[in-house]
């Protein structure tokens, strides 16, 4: 490879826009991550960071010396304050999945997150440790591009059509080379180890109490199968870390990692480790791959929620075309024919003249304009059913 | 004179230059962002031993610990763990009597517990490894502080590690060895701290 094909691919791989839909999904999913983990700890929050925790602030520092990226050493040491810090660091990674104010909510997690674990770094695993790093990457990432509140607004001010621009994915990169190097540098350590290469580290692990979950048939547990399993894991780590880079074999090495994921975690208590790799899998994929998948999803749900409608607006209206625009947006299952009344010649049953202030909602049942449009329309589109719900209030209290 | 007024009016007008879409003071600090931390982080986490390697390391350590970015993928290697352990508190109250306090055992919960109590796990573990000593006292005195325990008015407060090693046979197959105990710490409960 020449410098300059080097510099190319290098391009290439992290300058050639793409669609933003799979770090997108990745925030939704780490976001939920997050939100598990905070919820998983919430019982002992106060026992692990409160002022007279398991171990004190004085012997983390004097344990783990040196200036910290850490809001306890400048927050006062109160229960108070610790509680304050949960909750938000709750709101924040809500706001995060949801995709509002993205950048800045990506910011506040991660020093949450980087905050809790400095706390107390004896009762962290792999996982939290990913999240960390993961979180670090995101905050550069065009995560709130699609599938966010973010997008919504600026369809609303017109900044943004219902078409989703792609993005520079360099920071995207960053995180699956992360999830690269977790497996290869995983298979590094285990190469060093006569138990892994002699095949009997399984059947020690296999055997520890503390990280049995559910049981395993007696025969899994024999020595030729602990064996071809220890080796397997060695090979798969390996694949994941190396070959993962490979378009042609990815997909299937994602389904073994899946499987893999999953397998551990039925078989051995590490809550929460296998979920929080497994969300960086999506960012893997190619987005017209995802596309296709959603596709396949939205030709099965679309029939169920209530009749398919048509939308008409007046393109002509800047106002309308928003509203137009943000519901084909919200409309993630396609339920609604979005058109510009000026591309319709004649449409039956619809007053022209209204079209051209309102949104016109043609159902079976006629047209219908105003709030009761906007009601039928938010019926039959899923994530806009909070707004169904207020308006049929409102109707009931109206009538 | 046509083609010199020309390049005058290109030069007049011209724009910064762009590189992949952006200006090229962003495109180097992307890039210079990107290669730094790809090499750092190589370098911190792989299992390499070189004197060139740690020297790396140490220049990276202030900014890596500071920012969050340290990591280590050694699950359950180079060797996994091939002893089951748990560890309990002794505790002395100053009318003689003792009471046993048990650290959350894995095995011993429900599957919603394990979810929730699997941080137990992993500070145990580290309690147990002798190079976390200086993490005993805290321990010990947050064991005194627990509201049952604290209730009784606790004198000593004695961390014990229990164990019994995964021993593989000759034939391949793997036996659990006797139960083992010894108290590594003992810890005399001082009135502070019950405050």
């Amino acid at each position: 490879m020449t410098g300059k094909s080097f510099v190319e691919a290098w391009n290439e791989f992290f300058f050639a826009e793409q669609s933003p839909i799979p770090i997108a999904l990745f925030r939704i999913l780490y976001g939920m991550a997050v939100l598990a983990t905070l919820w998983l700890s919430r019982e002992d929050w106060i026992a692990w960071y409160g002022p007279h925790a398991w171990v004190s602030l004085s012997t983390m520092q004097a344990f783990e010396p040196g200036p910290r990226l850490n809001l306890f050493t400048v927050m006062p040491a109160s229960v108070f304050w610790v509680q304050m810090l949960f909750w938000v660091f709750v709101a924040s990674t809500v706001c995060l999945t949801i995709g509002f104010l993205t950048r800045l909510n990506s910011v506040v997690v991660y020093v949450c997150l980087a905050s809790i674990q400095q706390r107390n770094l004896f009762i962290l695993h792999g996982g939290d440790t990913f999240l960390r790093v993961a979180g670090f990457f995101l905050i550069f990432s065009a995560a709130g591009a699609a599938l966010s509140v973010d997008r919504l607004i600026r369809i609303w001010r017109g900044k943004e059509g219902v078409e989703i621009r792609p993005r520079r994915p360099w920071a995207q990169r960053m995180i699956q080379f992360e999830l690269s190097l977790v497996y290869f540098v995983g298979f590094c350590w285990k190469v060093a180890g006569a138990m892994w290469v002699q095949g009997t580290a399984l059947s020690y692990i296999y055997r520890l109490d503390e990280l049995q979950r559910f049981p395993l048939p007696s025969w899994f547990l024999n020595e030729t199968l602990m064996k071809l399993a220890t080796w397997f894991t060695l090979v798969l780590e390996f694949a994941l870390g190396v070959l993962i880079w490979i378009r042609e074999i990815r997909y299937y090495l994602l389904a073994i990692g899946l499987v893999f994921h999953l397998s551990i975690e039925y078989s051995m208590n590490i809550p929460m480790f296998q979920w929080d790799v497994l969300t960086a899998y999506v960012l893997f994929i190619d987005a017209a791959d995802l596309e296709r998948v959603w596709n396949w999803i939205s030709n099965h749900v679309r029939p169920f929620p209530g009749e398919r409608m048509t939308v008409i607006y007046d393109g002509g209206s800047e106002r309308l075309r928003r509203v137009a625009n943000l519901l084909g947006a919200l409309d993630i299952f396609g339920r609604l024919r979005i058109t510009d009344a000026r591309d319709l010649g004649r449409p039956s049953g619809v007053d022209a003249k209204a079209a051209r202030n309102e949104i016109v909602v043609v159902t079976n049942s006629g047209a219908r304009q105003g709030l009761e449009g906007m009601r039928r329309v938010a019926g039959v589109v899923p994530l806009m059913w909070p707004v169904f719900v207020a308006l049929s209030i409102r109707r009931l209290r109206a009538s | 004179m046509a083609r010199k007024s020309k390049g005058a009016e290109q030069r007049a007008g011209a724009r910064p230059k762009k590189l992949n879409g952006l200006k090229k003071w962003q495109y180097i600090a992307i890039n210079t962002f990107l290669m730094f931390h790809i090499l750092a982080i190589t370098c911190w986490c792989m299992p390499l031993s070189s004197p060139f390697i740690a020297v790396c390391r140490d220049a990276l350590r202030p900014y890596f610990v500071w920012s969050g970015l340290f990591q280590s993928w050694d699950m359950f290697s180079p060797q996994p763990k091939a002893t089951n352990s748990y560890m309990e508190a002794l505790v002395l109250y100053k009318d003689g009597s003792t009471k046993i306090w048990s650290f959350p055992r894995m095995e011993q919960l429900t599957l919603t517990e394990k979810y929730s109590k699997e941080r137990y796990r992993k500070f145990v573990e580290t309690i147990l490894d002798n190079k976390n000593a200086a993490l005993w006292p805290d321990v010990a005195r947050y064991v005194a502080r627990l509201p049952e325990i604290r209730a009784g008015q606790p004198q000593k407060v004695m961390l014990v590690a229990k164990w019994s090693d995964i021993v593989r046979q000759e034939d391949g197959t793997f036996t659990r060895a006797l139960w083992d105990e010894h108290v590594f710490y003992s810890y005399d409960v001082k009135p502070e701290d019950l405050q």
